[in-house]
């Protein structure tokens, strides 16, 4: 390994012998230099992997100076702690740090992976029990993967793109997955951040997973499973990414209390997409401002409950799937709240619907008038896209009223709520609109008081003084 | 200026000694405290079904009432004979059609503001707040509603000769404006040419202050996404911060192009005799 030096001290020997022979063409110095340059300081660098290899099995390697040079293979167990200040730059297409013994842990290293290869990662874990704590990961390819690898914590990871200038414009299917799991079981993934990756976490053949409370940003697909059982995907959040959540091929899977909003910029968004998904749990998501909130294709047995499903263009959308329970869960101001095709016996029971007209006899907060979806206003902007300028309007409203062709077909919630089933949906706005201000000196209600008082004064003036009086 | 002034006070003290200002100022009271109502069930902030429904409910009735004060306003002077007296006076048309289109304004604004301001007094002290953004921007629809409508109720009241007459008209135009205005557009549009249809829509969208005004405070109340992709333009327009600017902007070439039709309109009377 650390003969390995050796080589790029000859091309670089090379390089600066032919400099002055290259600044003669006029159209390569400038790059000639830089390259020379950018060898010359990956030379003065500490190289990570002599580190390593001095240390023996158990020690822990602090990282004082700021910058290191990659790749490192690491074949025993090892303590690297970065101080968060540390910086390991890599420019050849092995990964900057390779884990190949189990029980390594790995904290507060910044990792600039700058080539790509075939799968290219900055941290790749092939081995068990690993530790990647606040790593700030910069990557032109993957940016930690996992081969193999079971029971190991991802921690308080900010993984990103690196996007080099001369592949300004990679569209998303080129770029890498932020992490990357294959046949690796048990492992934690908590609090990340990933933005402008392909996938944010991808898992294949990889069972009992949790992933909770990270952050994934203009990606692909957020979260992405493939063939996998008993995941825990919990209080994550998503925007902007093509896909917040795609489930696939998945059975015993349990996704609750993520946030997924603005999935909405391509024509295949979703807020949570399941396919071929059985037997799972999917409760109290938020899936706001989406293309479609909630879709649900060729999965059974799943049962949807408590979601706040907001804003949406459609709320939820089922393609050839039964026997789902679809419970509890509230519809706000979805364009079209539900759309079935092929779809039988999936349960709707429970829900609020904000556009139902319910009645409440015996006051247990459940109407006692089953709501039925009214297809005309979707029939209607599916074939002219245009008319969706007439959503709720009076005139559509008065349209829709007098269209009951096949009503006994409509889908149907037997006992639709008359309230809100959670507060989550509250919580909406605060996060459209990012970080509210801070509290105001007057609180909107006296604004209101204010305002209010203001304008019924003037109008009783205007009133008493033109009306009333004499003069 | 002066001539204007006077015009506007008169229409001030006519409109508000009126009964039927009267009859309209408590209809409208009534009305929001039962918004108030409709918008207490309403669990989440921002653009939602309730507020489409309360949306609805103002252009059902403000409009309706917009148009039945002012053009009664303008054919009164006409049946009374009030406008052939100050037709002896050296008054311009110009300054007289401003005046009572500013005056009506007082007069109808003074209505509206009675019904919010009550609405937002008995809000706050039964705790059923409406939030701060939400009512101002309902009262902006509202006031938005009735100056628009009103340049309309102006042609209407230029256009008919007796008040019976104007009454059939005012009716025809809410009709058309409010509750027609999809059915018609839908079956008219639908013969159109596939790609003509969102640009003749968008186009005669501007034609009709009702759902002007409607579009204008759904998007503004965040609900821009209920539009679709095909108005995402208009939406990012809308919501950026010259996007107010540029809907009053149209507003005032709406009710601009109104009043100098009524101008015509009054001229060619007064020239006729």
């Amino acid at each position: 390994m650390r003969n390995r030096g050796v080589v790029p001290v000859l091309i670089l020997a090379g390089l600066l012998l032919l400099l002055p022979a290259l600044a003669a063409d006029p159209a390569s110095p400038v790059f000639a230099e830089s390259s020379a340059e950018a060898e010359a300081a990956e030379q003065r660098l500490p190289s990570l992997q002599q580190l390593v290899d001095e240390a023996r099995p158990g020690d822990t390697l602090v990282l004082t100076e700021e910058k290191y040079a990659g790749p490192a293979v690491i074949t025993k167990q090892l303590t690297i702690d970065g101080g968060k200040t540390a910086i390991l730059y890599n420019e050849t297409a092995e990964a900057a740090i390779r884990i190949e013994a189990p029980g390594v842990i790995v904290r507060g290293v910044n990792i600039l992976q700058e080539a790509a290869g075939e799968e290219t990662a900055a941290v790749a874990v092939h081995a068990d029990q690993a530790v990647l704590r606040e790593l700030r990961i910069k990557t032109a390819g993957f940016g930690i993967l996992l081969r193999d690898a079971d029971e190991a914590l991802l921690d308080r990871n900010e993984i990103s793109w690196l996007s080099t200038s001369n592949e300004a414009d990679v569209t998303m299917g080129q770029k890498g997955n932020g992490i990357d799991l294959y046949n690796s079981h048990d492992n934690r993934i908590e609090r990340n951040t990933i933005a402008g990756m392909r996938d944010g976490i991808y898992l294949e053949n990889s069972n009992g997973q949790s992933i909770e409370d990270n952050r994934l940003y203009a990606s692909r697909y957020g979260i992405h499973c493939m063939y996998v059982k008993d995941v825990r995907i919990l209080n994550n959040r998503g925007e902007s990414n093509v896909t917040g959540a795609m489930i696939m091929g998945v059975r015993d899977v349990h996704v609750a209390g993520n946030i997924f909003a603005k999935q909405s910029r391509n024509v295949n968004s979703q807020g949570i997409l399941l396919f071929d998904v059985q037997n799972s749990v999917i409760e109290r998501n938020l899936v706001e401002g989406n293309r479609v909130g909630l879709y649900i294709e060729l999965s059974k047995d799943n049962q949807v409950i408590g979601n706040s499903i907001v804003r949406n263009f459609i709320g939820i959308q089922f393609k050839q799937a039964e026997g789902n329970q679809i419970q509890s869960n509230d519809f706000v101001a979805n364009v079209i709240e539900a759309e079935a095709t092929d779809s039988r016996e999936n349960e709707l029971a429970g829900n609020y619907w904000d556009s139902a007209q319910g009645l409440d006899m015996n006051a247990d907060g459940i109407s006692e008038i089953p709501y039925r979806i009214n297809p005309f206003y979707q029939e209607l902007i599916a074939k002219t896209p245009a008319f969706q300028l007439f959503f709720q309007s009076p005139g559509m409203m008065f349209l829709s009223g007098m269209y009951t062709e096949q009503e006994e077909r409509w889908a149907k919630d037997g006992a639709p709520q008359m309230k809100l089933n959670t507060a989550l949906a509250a919580a909406a706005p605060q996060l459209a609109a990012g970080n509210m201000a801070a509290e105001p000196v007057i609180s909107d209600q006296t604004l209101i008081l204010i305002i209010a008082s203001m304008l019924l004064v003037t109008a009783i003036l205007t009133i008493l003084y033109s009306g009333v009086s004499k003069s | 200026m002066t001539d204007m002034l006077q015009v506007a006070k008169r229409e001030i003290k006519i409109g508000l000694r009126n009964p039927w200002s009267y009859s309209f100022l408590l209809l409208f009271s009534v009305f929001s405290v039962s918004l108030l109502l409709v918008n207490s069930q309403n669990a989440v902030s921002g653009y939602s079904a309730i507020t489409g429904s309360m949306l609805s409910l103002i252009l059902y009735l403000l409009p309706l009432m917009t148009l039945f004060l002012g053009s009664f306003s303008l054919t009164g002077e006409k049946e009374e004979g009030s406008w052939q007296l100050l037709s002896a006076y050296p008054l311009g048309t110009m300054p007289f059609i401003i005046g009572k289109y500013a005056g009506l304004s007082v007069v109808l604004l003074t209505i509206v503001s009675f019904g919010y301001g009550l609405m937002g007094i008995i809000s706050v002290l039964t705790g059923k707040a409406f939030e701060l953004n939400a009512y101002l921007l309902f009262f902006a629809f509202s006031c938005g509603l009735v100056l628009l409508f009103l340049a309309a109720a102006l042609l209407v009241g230029s256009l008919s000769r007796n008040r019976w007459q104007a009454l059939t008209y005012s009716v025809m135009i809410w009709f058309f404006a409010v509750i027609g205005w999809t059915t018609i557009l839908i079956a008219v549009l639908g013969q159109l040419p596939y790609l003509w249809i969102k640009p003749a829509l968008t186009a005669l969208t501007f034609l009709n202050p009702a759902e002007l005004v409607r579009l204008f405070v759904v998007i503004k109340l965040g609900g821009g996404s209920v539009l679709g992709p095909e108005y995402y333009e208009w939406v990012t327009w809308i919501q950026q911060p010259g996007g107010s600017l540029l809907f009053f902007v149209v507003c005032l070439a709406w009710i601009g192009v109104s009043i100098a039709g009524v101008y015509w309109i009054w001229e060619r009377g007064r020239s006729r005799g």
